[in-house]
């Protein structure tokens, strides 16, 4: 009976060492008698030295505050999802603008075959436009006419007339002339330039004989004629009040038997 | 090619003709027209405007000779010519 009233006591206090002070000395003792009347001495000692605090015990501490408010934990998680749901969207939409920049390339070349315009924004030329066009009769332009050669190409090449007077809105014949000196037959093909830049728009050509393969007998001579029109805007484009002189300018290449050249425009 | 470094990148980019490429006139069949129309721009001092009859003429031989697809010359800017001559073949 001392042995376990002593046994008690130093329990109690040991008890009192390790659990919070708030634990009043009465408490100890009644759980302690609880315990030790329920379980027995050593289930208590052993429950002592795992260093756990009893759940009756714990469970009456009063004051101690935890971390989470379970009241704001709802809120804050609900705030998460949220989150999670915006970032979503925004990152989809980003995804969505990379991927449409991509799409965009094959879809304006789509576009640009089916309305034919080319990539260039420039009023159409149709035939209708030549038959219903007037000349401007007091803006008058010169043109002057221009050859070449590419370096390898060996015809003899030049213009027929070094400049012509035209009018906006009338057509106008144009020659060159090319010669064959080789003993060879050749075959060229021509492209051709207008200066200034700004002009070349409104310098419309009806019949040439650029961009096909023309093909010359040894020491044979021909007439090239051009046949071409400027637009009748030209006069009202404010860009073009000081344009006076229009330079076409074509250049010669030689062509190799059964080369297909790509026709200049939108492919 | 373009004049003006403003542009940029752009350049000049040619365009095809409206009827196509002429075939060449091998044989000089046309060439006495050509050779009209040469005389009166130089006697005119190249003024294109003196010379429109000369140069439907040329066009016209060249039609008649499938060095040219044919055309109603309303289609080539010759209205006004036709209402003076009225008895110009019309195709």
């Amino acid at each position: 009976m001392i042995f376990t009233s002593f046994l008690r006591e130093t329990l109690c206090r040991t008890k009192n060492l390790m659990l919070s002070r708030t634990c009043s000395i009465h408490i100890c003792t009644k759980a302690i008698q609880n315990m030790i009347s329920s379980r027995g001495l050593y289930q208590h000692a052993n429950q002592l030295l795992s260093r756990k605090a009893s759940h009756r015990l714990s469970s009456q501490v009063r004051g101690v505050k935890s971390r989470k408010n379970p009241h704001t934990e709802r809120q804050e998680e609900e705030w998460r999802k949220r989150n999670r749901t915006v970032l979503t969207y925004i990152a989809a939409a980003g995804v969505g603008m990379i991927g449409m920049s991509y799409a965009a390339v094959p879809l304006y070349r789509l576009y640009c075959q089916t309305s034919g315009l080319g990539g260039t924004a420039q009023s159409s030329h149709d035939a209708e436009q030549v038959e219903s066009m007037t000349p401007v009769k007091d803006r008058i332009i010169k043109i002057t006419f221009n050859a070449d050669v590419h370096a390898s190409m060996q015809w003899n090449f030049k213009p027929q007339q070094s400049e012509i007077y035209v009018i906006p809105g009338e057509t106008a014949l144009a020659f060159y002339k090319a010669k064959n000196p080789t003993d060879k037959p050749v075959i060229g093909i021509s492209t051709y330039n207008v200066v200034p830049f700004e002009a070349g728009q409104y310098f419309n050509k009806i019949q040439c004989f650029c961009f096909e393969e023309q093909r010359l007998n040894p020491k044979e001579e021909v007439d090239m004629p051009v046949f071409f029109y400027i637009d009748p805007e030209f006069d009202e484009d404010p860009r073009m009040a000081k344009v006076d002189t229009i330079t076409l300018s074509y250049t010669f290449f030689e062509a190799k038997e059964g080369q297909k050249p790509p026709i200049p425009g939108y492919s | 090619m373009s004049t003006a470094m403003n542009f940029g990148n752009k350049s000049f980019t040619p365009r095809p003709p409206d009827k196509g490429a002429f075939p060449l006139d091998h044989l000089g069949e046309c060439k006495k027209f050509k050779e009209v129309f040469m005389e009166c721009l130089k006697d005119n001092r190249y003024d294109s405007s003196m010379c429109r009859m000369q140069s439907k003429n040329y066009l016209e031989c060249r039609m008649e000779r499938q060095l040219m697809a044919k055309e109603p010359l309303q289609k080539l800017g010759f209205k006004d010519l036709l209402n003076q001559s009225g008895e110009d073949p019309k195709h």
